[in-house]
């Protein structure tokens, strides 16, 4: 190699982890303004009302008021809510991904007449948004079913298959899995069920766990069904508690705040335990498209 | 030769037999999805129609009305107009705000840099986070006086401004929250760019492209299909938005946040015009409708299809 071929090579390299360190820095910069919304609202959520109007105002509480927490759990039922908010969501999880598999399973390996017809109408109802069909279901639960006041409104429809979303989702994941595979299985004389309980679904945890976390924020961030299935205060869910809670206590932005941040702490954690899942589903419902 | 005709001409009859305990075993499966695509897809749908030709209010029978709930819905409705305005007007600036936040930290994120799936987190938690919690939040950092944007307006010497408490910046407002949420586009943008291939970077690199030019010539030619569902399902979303106006604003100030959904919302549960809000329901339907077509028409002339490997 030539000196002067080294030389650039040697200022390339040079130049790339300029380029490297300017990037860092630029990353820097943007979590910060993403993260900054948070930190204000947990900030806040710590102070007295006197030090929120200072101004200027400061980024680090003067004393970390965990008292605050304290009276907003005593007007926020916090774990009242996050039970109520449970009780929806825990059947609706385990209902909605096991239906999905199921349905999944029977797009992906079975051989059925009318399976492209069938296949066609869930393809096409996933490009329905779900608040065309709002009114009447709400009639049909109320009116034609009797469900007022009730989860069941809430939690049935995951007992359908999960969303042709979901279902397709599944899919896809088990049509990646090598037909060899339940092939085996068939040769030593399982049944269909027997392939899907005990070779198909162990390969496609990630995508069952997916599902499931799909399921976990969809139904986290409706407020406006849970608006118009429940209305007595003691079935309130988070989301309903929190939008009541600040027509209360419209001033008082510390409280508030506090509630904010409980709020948020379930989606943290859950986050945190899902994290390897999530981005992987996530990228799977974005490539196999 | 012989073998595989004789092959082929055996196969039927043999999976024949399989096939009916297959079949039995796949219509048990799909019992669930039968039901929800009858009862929570296809029928719904088609109630939304037939409710929309009725006067139904919920207490009275409902009477046969014919198209006079459209009619009414495009002369004599105050709201639908500024209705359709605001819904169109959230949607263009949160689609086309998050796409370009999307691709431009899912391209800072596809780089060497340390701790990458801590700084992943940071971007992707306000997904996870209870929309509602978001919007409450958020509601402190727009205050009139003491929030924190009217602090940084002050510190430039700007006037002070009431952000959501203001007709004409909630919507811009609430479309900064939009982007701020799209953490989910993120993390499809930053699969598709680790698909794009190195070599074609390398390739050009070595004929003295720069950064700018590698970015408009294969970075995103390669990532228009990523760019086409992220485009979709951002467009969905936010043509549906209705959280905001329910937890914050309520439609207000004036009409300036009445979203399409809201406003069908208050037609249907808090004024009982079922047949009404039904009407406005086919409305928001056809909006979408027309959108996606139009993605899906001219998707065919921007989506690069890489050696036509498409399955």
């Amino acid at each position: 190699m030539s000196v002067a071929a080294y030389g650039r090579l040697k200022s390339k390299k040079r130049r790339t982890r300029t380029m490297n360190i300017l990037t860092f820095a630029v990353v820097v910069v943007f979590a910060l303004i993403a993260f900054f919304p948070i930190w204000w609202i947990f900030r806040t959520s710590l102070m007295t009302n006197a030090e929120i109007y200072r101004y200027p105002p400061s980024l680090i509480p003067d004393k970390w008021l965990f008292s605050n927490y304290e009276k907003t759990l005593e007007i926020f039922k916090f774990w009242k809510y996050l039970w109520n908010t449970m009780v929806i969501i825990t059947p609706s999880c385990l209902a909605g991904t096991f239906t999905a598999t199921l349905c999944g399973y029977a797009f992906a390996r079975l051989r059925f007449r009318g399976k492209s017809l069938l296949w066609a109408l869930c393809v096409g109802s996933m490009l329905l948004p779900a608040m065309v069909t709002l009114i009447p279901l709400y009639i049909g639960w109320t009116r034609g079913l009797g469900f007022n006041d009730s989860y069941w409104p809430l939690i049935l429809p995951y007992f359908c298959g999960g969303g042709a979303f979901n279902i397709f989702l599944i899919r896809q994941f088990i049509v990646s899995i090598p037909r060899e595979l339940d092939q085996a299985g068939t040769i030593d004389g399982a049944g269909y069920f027997r392939i899907l309980f005990s070779i198909i679904m162990p390969a496609i945890r990630p995508a069952m766990i997916v599902v499931a976390l799909f399921i976990f924020i969809g139904l986290w961030n409706d407020l406006l069904q849970q608006m118009i299935y429940i209305n007595s205060s003691d079935k309130y869910t988070i989301a309903l508690g929190l939008t009541n809670f600040r027509g209360q206590l419209k001033s008082d932005w510390p409280l508030t705040m506090a509630a904010t941040c409980l709020s948020f702490a379930p989606g943290v954690i859950f986050y945190l335990i899902g994290q390897k899942y999530f981005v992987e589903g996530i990228t799977l419902t974005g490539l196999k498209n | 030769m012989e073998t595989v005709t004789k092959l082929q001409k055996r196969r039927p009859r043999k999976p024949s037999r399989i096939h009916a305990s297959e079949a039995r075993t796949a219509y048990i499966c799909l019992i669930p999805a039968f039901l929800g695509l009858i009862f929570l897809t296809y029928l719904p749908l088609a109630g939304v129609l037939g409710i929309s030709l009725t006067n139904w209010t919920g207490l009275k029978s409902p009477e046969f009305i014919g198209l006079d709930n459209y009619i009414k819905l495009f002369t004599t409705d105050p709201y639908i107009k500024d209705s359709i305005l605001a819904t169109l007007y959230f949607a263009g600036l949160s689609v086309a705000g998050s796409m370009v936040y999307s691709l431009f930290i899912a391209m800072l994120l596809n780089r060497k840099i340390p701790a990458r799936s801590f700084f992943r987190a940071v971007f992707y938690v306000p997904y996870v986070l209870p929309a509602t919690a978001i919007y409450v939040g958020w509601s402190w950092l727009y205050e009139g006086n003491f929030g924190f944007f009217n602090y940084l307006l002050s510190e430039l010497g700007l006037n002070k401004i009431l952000f959501i408490a203001d007709s004409s910046y909630v919507v811009p407002s609430l479309s900064l929250i939009s982007v701020w949420l799209a953490g989910n586009l993120i993390v499809i943008f930053l699969a598709g760019l680790q698909n794009v291939p190195v070599v074609y970077h390398e390739a050009a690199e070595m004929d003295g492209a720069n950064g700018w030019k590698r970015f408009l010539h294969i970075t995103l030619p390669c990532m228009t299909p990523i760019i086409f569902y992220n485009l979709l399902m951002s467009l969905i979303a936010n043509l549906q938005i209705v959280t905001p106006a329910l937890a914050l604003t309520n439609g207000g100030p004036g009409n300036s946040s009445r979203f399409l959904t809201y406003l069908m919302y208050d037609q249907a549960f808090v004024n009982y015009k079922l047949g009404y809000a039904c009407a406005t329901t086919l409305i928001i339907f056809a909006i979408l409708a027309v959108f996606t077509t139009v993605l899906f028409k001219t998707s065919g002339r921007w989506i690069f299809n890489e050696g036509g490997d498409d399955k």
